[in-house]
């Protein structure tokens, strides 16, 4: 009864939090709903029997991954805008495609009835988890390595480009670099000896 | 729902009644180290009026904030200007209830009393997780206020947690593969007792001591000043460059809650430096007996652990200066991080090999 209760509070959360991340034009109010409602999944876990996920679930997405998207947005965005309203089409093709999405997803779910948990009682300790990882799923766990070092490389590739066109490197520390000390920003003048 | 054990509760109940109680008393204790510790650093007689030692300037300090008049800046985001001292607040106050502060005793019941709020099996995960929370209650405030040095504030307190707590949680795991779990009761008890180094010196066997541990401690501790916003780190509040930092605008009570989640993040990060590396509660060079004796004692040596550490935190605060930007980044992610997963791999061998 109490489980029913705490699940209907936080889907609650995470249904409401997620709507505002997609209709408040502000994207810092965006990015702080959607950290919300990804708490708010995490606790759907604790619910499934699966706390070690839940908190890899927070400090993973909650707690990096969004920091740095606040971290991105507030940097990028000095001046508290708000997105302009623009594109009716795209707004509207958007709207209707994932209403379609999430009926669509309603229909099957209901159809093959994945409203039921399997039985047995569910082992999702650090342990059972790493040993999986390593057993059953190497190779994706690899290719999924191989993807972020790519990924990596081309930051780096994208963010150190200086010298040859001499344009500074737009890397994000460099940026707050130069906002925190605006004099080390300053182009250095070149005293002739 | 039947047979709710009520002694059960009632112990629970007076568990968290004497670790909130405590945590509520770090800041108007630590407040006063504070002034009189920096006073004592700069050779300056500090607040010395109130009470003996001025040791009541706390209350009159709380007073003060309480009769203070709230100020809301016009162009601020109100919801989120509210919220974001809560914000921080919380995780300060419940990532403690994972550390158990001294040794288990038997109760005249026979039942076992066990000094930690939440014995839960992923505990350290949960510190990670609460703790990676406490950063959006600066960032919330910074960009809530509509002041361009809030905003810088919390940008830099953004940068700066995403570079640290990677090294933070990477150290936490050389501990966490030596103990073999992520419980903090099981990190405590691997520490327990002593071991011999060259049959010759017996130490305790404190992580910090052990040979292929100690660089995860010195990436801990440090990254823990970080974590925490405190002086070598302060890149939020940098009173130097942006006035308060993320706090400018704030006054009044919302004021002192991100001052007592500062002293309160200090207080858990110490106590999870001491739990980690420094033993927890194990006295050293002594077994303590399983009764409420041994469990005083305990609670004695874990609180003094935590005070070393704490004023560490104040005495570094007033002796180093604040790094600046670039030197912050690079010490990050150029120093701990390869650091934190050399350790890692030292831990992997030493623990293939049946040395730890």
């Amino acid at each position: 009864m109490i489980t029913f209760a705490v699940f209907f509070f936080f889907a609650a959360i995470a249904v409401i939090f997620a709507a505002t991340v997609v209709l408040h034009r502000n994207p810092v109010v965006g990015a702080l709903s959607l950290v919300a409602s990804f708490f708010a999944l995490a606790v759907m876990y604790v619910l499934l029997e699966a706390p070690f996920l839940a908190a890899l679930q927070v400090i993973v997405y909650a707690g990096a991954i969004m920091v740095l998207f606040l971290f991105v947005i507030m940097l990028l965005n000095l001046q508290h805008q708000e997105e302009p309203r623009t594109r009716p089409v795209q707004q509207f093709l958007g709207y209707t495609s994932s209403a379609a999405f999430g009926l669509a997803l309603i229909y099957y779910l209901a159809k093959f009835g994945v409203t039921q948990l399997p039985d047995g009682p569910f082992v999702s300790d650090a342990r059972t988890v790493g040993i999986r990882m390593f057993e059953a799923y190497i190779f994706p766990f690899e290719m999924v390595s191989i993807l972020l070092l790519a990924a990596i490389v081309g930051a780096l590739l994208l963010s150190a480009r200086t010298g040859a066109t001499g344009v500074a490197p737009l890397s994000a520390g460099t940026t707050t670099e130069n906002l925190a000390a605006p004099h080390d920003a300053a182009p250095r003048i070149e005293v002739a000896p | 729902m039947h047979g709710i054990d009520w002694v059960d509760v009632g112990l629970s109940v007076l568990k968290i009644a004497i670790v909130l109680g405590a945590m509520l008393n770090v800041t108007p204790i630590m407040v006063w180290v504070e002034r009189r510790g920096s006073a004592l650093i700069q050779d300056r007689p500090g607040p010395n009026r109130v009470g003996p030692f001025g040791l009541f300037q706390s209350f009159a300090d709380a007073f003060k904030f309480i009769l203070k008049e709230d100020m809301l800046p016009a162009k601020a985001n109100k919801i989120l200007y509210t919220i974001a001292p809560m914000f921080g607040l919380i995780p300060a106050l419940t990532t403690i209830a994972v550390v158990p502060w001294g040794r288990p005793f038997t109760l005249p019941g026979g039942r076992l009393f066990e000094p930690i709020i939440a014995n839960v099996n992923i505990g350290i995960l949960l510190i990670f997780a609460l703790a990676s929370m406490g950063v959006y209650g600066i960032v919330m405030a910074g960009w809530a206020s509509a002041n361009k040095y809030s905003l810088f504030g919390g940008i830099r307190a953004s940068a700066q947690m995403i570079s640290y707590e990677l090294s933070l949680t990477l150290a936490a795991v050389s501990v966490l593969l030596a103990a073999g779990s992520l419980s903090l009761t099981d990190v405590v008890w691997r520490q327990t007792g002593s071991f011999v180094l060259f049959n010759v010196i017996k130490l305790p066997a404190w992580n910090i001591f052990s040979p292929a541990m100690w660089m995860a401690f010195i990436v801990f501790f440090v990254s823990g000043f970080a974590e925490t916003n405190r002086m070598p780190f302060d890149f939020a509040e940098a009173d130097a460059e942006l006035v308060a930092g993320y706090h400018t605008e704030y006054s009044s009570m919302k004021f002192a809650l991100f001052f007592m989640s500062e002293y309160m993040a200090m207080a858990t990060m110490s106590a999870l430096v001491t739990t980690l590396f420094l033993g927890g509660w194990d006295i050293p060079w002594y077994t303590e007996p399983a009764t409420w004796v041994g469990f005083a004692l305990s609670v004695l040596s874990f609180v003094t652990k935590v005070s070393i550490i704490l004023f560490i935190f104040v005495w570094v605060r007033w002796t180093i200066p604040r790094l600046k930007y670039d030197l912050l980044m690079k010490l990050g992610w150029k120093v701990f991080l390869p650091m934190a997963v050399v350790n890692i791999v030292i831990v992997a061998l030493f623990i293939a090999r049946g040395w730890l």
